[in-house]
């Protein structure tokens, strides 16, 4: 079975391939963009490289409770962003997303602990952000 | 893995189009009787090593074709004269050439026996039906094509350079916390100072080697640009003489390549709306034949890339717009002007000047226009020498770390006492009256209002000036510029970030949004800033969140609010206060209660100082508990004001958010 990086937002669970992930660190120091969307939180030093901080929640439409806690940093299409979240909670085995779900970012939801969760398609959750102008509507 | 083919016809592409260039910069030479044997020689080189590349690859057309012209040339060397009328077809065959070449290739039998004509049929035998056709010339410095210097050549891919850069700038950047922790050179051990300062020399030396490798002479893009002149002059029934002086400049890769199309788009422009026909120059008392100039020229960090002509010129009418506007360089660019009252297919439809401002302006440069009517036209451009590496002026704006340019900061100076015209602040710089605006407006961040006598830049482009004003300034300091990437690629306004040696990320700003944006934002402060408002209906309302459970008390905020010209937005208590702000990023201050369900409004005050992306968010406690502790409370939490509502005022409300927001 495929191995998935579990994270949590909210009260919500969701997971991306461990193939597309490369990290994940605390949130740190985010540099705000002026005038950028709501949900390009700003941009985030890794290691000497520039990289734009996404808030999932808002690109999930998850409501949040409190402000995020780390990044998750992604790789997807050529280029690296990082995801935030609150928490990772697990790495491991997943079965196939074969439950339907509404949103254009997940492949799909399974069943895990007694939890379902949402299964990100990075490449296309990617994609959808490239497609947005930058400037906030 | 890559096709040993696939590689050997790119080399072949490559090197063809840089022979074909050479020869039409030599056919053009000839066309205008200022070609020397040694031009000859030159053009049957080409022709000839052309031919016998495209034979060993298999391409026949191609071969043929050189083979055709190789005659022409041979029989021309033998005769030692060659006639100008030659240069038509010749340059016909090199532009079938580049066809081929490139694999777009057309029929060309026609051009096939109109160069056997030439070698059998006596001196200017035309193919018949073409009228003979004006001379036009082309004295470039590199009319004649110099022999292939002897140095040897590696193709490295741009990629693998561009690398090398980053991890010499991030080198710099440990270089940086190096010195800011070792302190100053006095507290240093000998060995060490020695060391650093060995290090740092050669690191110095890597840079310049790596921001070397990156940069190339304008010749690069100037190859095609004497033939296209030549080509649109034709087609325009205009005689042309085109000078280009400075193509060793040296000026970033990406920019070159970028500069192709707005530089023929100018050149163009000269030519066809620029320079007048022959006869109307005459009548003017000018030669029949026009000059078009291209001239690049080093200015520091910069270059100085200048089109010239001395056509028409810019009208009365538009140099007295331009008087009124600002500058020539705003009115020419303004969206869709053209100088010619029809648009030409030659002139590019739907491209004009405003798309070469943008591109300049994209690259941190600027652009300027000078014209007299009758006189000619200059067009500027002025565009940094490298882009990876930038000398930036620091400053800080509401805590976050900006950069502009340091080559377009005039000076800096502390803002004591400002001028109020029309609603808009200016200050006296240098006997003018400059537009002074805060950094925060122009930029679009939310930022507490500026402390007295704030110290500001004074920015200068071209005609256009600016006094941006601040919190602080850092200095200046040379820095990578790095792309903000494809997520924010389409947000206007940013040359890019940059990582400071303290870890933090500088936002790279373009000069060119600060002056434009100066003209249309509010007055710093004072009685005047709602004026400033109204004269600029551009100018966006701030948008303040009302937190409140209390629907009546809710809607009497809002309707205050509104009336004063602010855009409101509502929540019932502070958990559906922050899911608010996650949603709207654009809400600039928010109005609490205290005493809420879910999350009272000292709870919803920690969250938002707490948050990284909105701490500096200004909030006001609005309550109906006034007591000293709870105003003690609340101001701990973060909170910016704290009102009771005992006393609670519309004019005292207002006054505070205005105060708050910065308007």
């Amino acid at each position: 079975m495929p191995v998935y990086v579990r994270l949590r937002i909210a009260s919500e669970t969701y997971a991306m391939p461990v193939g597309h992930v490369l990290g994940v660190a605390d949130i740190g120091q985010i540099r705000a963009v002026p005038r950028a969307r709501p949900e390009l939180l700003g941009l985030w030093n890794r290691r000497g490289r520039i990289l734009p901080v996404v808030d999932l929640a808002q690109l999930l439409g998850v409501t949040r409770t409190g402000p995020p806690e780390r990044v998750l940093i992604a790789e997807a299409r050529g280029h690296q962003a990082c995801f935030a979240i609150d928490d990772v909670s697990e790495i491991g085995e997943l079965g196939d997303p074969a439950e339907e779900t509404d949103s254009d970012l997940l492949a799909g939801a399974t069943l895990a602990d007694g939890d379902l969760v949402g299964v990100i398609d990075v490449p296309r959750a990617f994609a959808s952000l490239e497609g947005l102008s930058g400037e906030r509507p | 893995m890559s096709d040993p083919d696939a590689d050997l016809t790119e080399l072949f592409r490559d090197e063809s189009a840089e022979r074909l260039d050479q020869m039409d910069t030599a056919l053009l030479a000839v066309e205008s009787g200022a070609a020397g044997a040694e031009t000859i020689d030159s053009l049957f080189r080409n022709a000839h090593t052309i031919k016998g590349a495209a034979g060993m690859l298999g391409f026949d057309d191609v071969r043929a074709l050189a083979h055709a012209a190789e005659d022409v040339l041979a029989s021309v060397r033998t005769a030692g004269v060659f006639p100008p009328d030659f240069a038509a077809p010749l340059l016909r065959a090199t532009a079938a050439l580049r066809a081929q070449v490139n694999g777009t290739a057309e029929p060309v039998a026609g051009l096939l026996d109109d160069l056997a004509a030439c070698r059998a049929g006596p001196p200017g035998d035309e193919p018949p039906g073409r009228a003979p056709e004006a001379s036009t010339a082309a004295a470039s410095e590199r009319a004649a094509p110099a022999p292939a210097a002897d140095v040897r050549t590696l193709r490295v891919p741009a990629e693998k350079i561009d690398h090398l850069l980053d991890v010499a700038g991030e080198i710099m950047q440990y270089r940086t916390r190096l010195a800011h922790s070792l302190g100053g050179q006095a507290g240093q051990a000998q060995d060490v100072a020695e060391a650093f300062g060995a290090g740092e020399r050669m690191l110095d030396d890597l840079k310049d080697t790596a921001v070397g490798m990156r940069t190339l002479p304008l010749a690069v893009i100037a190859g095609p640009l004497p033939r296209m002149v030549r080509d649109v002059a034709r087609a325009a029934g205009k005689e042309v003489e085109f000078v280009v002086t400075g193509a060793d400049t040296e000026l970033d890769r990406v920019i070159l390549e970028s500069l192709s199309e707005p530089l023929g788009h100018l050149l163009r422009n000269a030519v066809i709306h620029g320079i007048e026909s022959p006869a109307e120059r005459e009548r003017a008392g000018k030669p029949a034949r026009g000059r078009v100039e291209l001239r690049a020229t080093p200015r520091g960090s910069l270059v100085e890339i200048v089109v010239a002509d001395d056509g028409r010129g810019a009208s009365p009418e538009v140099i007295g717009e331009a008087r009124r506007e600002g500058s020539l360089a705003d009115v020419l660019a303004s969206p869709g002007y053209s100088t010619a009252e029809k648009v030409t297919d030659l002139a590019g439809r739907g491209v004009g000047l405003d798309a070469v401002r943008t591109y300049v302006h994209s690259v941190g440069g600027s652009l300027d226009v000078r014209s007299e009517p009758g006189q000619g036209m200059e067009v500027i451009q002025l565009l940094p020498v490298a882009l990876a590496l930038m000398e930036v002026l620091l400053f800080e704006r509401g805590a976050a770390v900006y950069g502009v340019p340091l080559a377009v900061v005039e000076k800096v100076v502390m803002v004591t006492q400002t001028l109020t015209l029309e609603g808009r602040s200016a200050l006296e710089v240098g006997g003018r009256s400059v537009p002074v605006a805060d950094f925060a407006d122009l930029i679009g961040a939310v930022a507490p209002p500026l402390g007295e006598r704030p110290p500001a830049l004074v920015i200068s482009l071209g005609a256009r000036r600016a006094v941006v004003t601040c919190d602080a300034l850092l200095g200046e300091e040379e820095v990578v510029v790095k792309p903000l990437g494809p997520l924010l690629a389409s947000l206007e306004g940013y040359l890019g970030a940059s990582i400071l040696g303290d870890g933090r990320i500088a936002l790279l700003v373009e000069p060119a949004m600060l002056t434009r944006r100066s003209h249309a934002v509010p007055a710093l402060t004072g009685p005047s800033a709602a004026d400033g408002r109204a004269a600029d209906g551009r100018a966006e309302a701030p948008k303040v969140l009302v937190v409140e459970d209390s629907f009546t008390v809710r809607e009497l905020q809002r309707s205050i609010l509104e009336a004063a010209g602010y855009s409101v937005v509502t929540a019932r208590d502070g958990r559906d206060a922050l899911a608010v702000l996650d949603r709207d990023a654009g809400v600039s201050l928010v109005i609490t209660d205290l005493e809420m369900p879910e999350l009272d409004g000292i709870g919803l005050t920690r969250a938002i100082r707490a948050s990284t992306a909105r701490s500096s968010l200004p909030v006001i406690i609005v309550t109906s508990r006034a007591a000293e502790e709870d105003r003690l409370s609340g101001i701990e939490a973060g909170a910016d004001a704290y009102m009771a509502k005992r006393s609670f005022d519309q004019q005292a409300l207002l006054a505070t958010v205005e105060r708050l927001v910065g308007r």
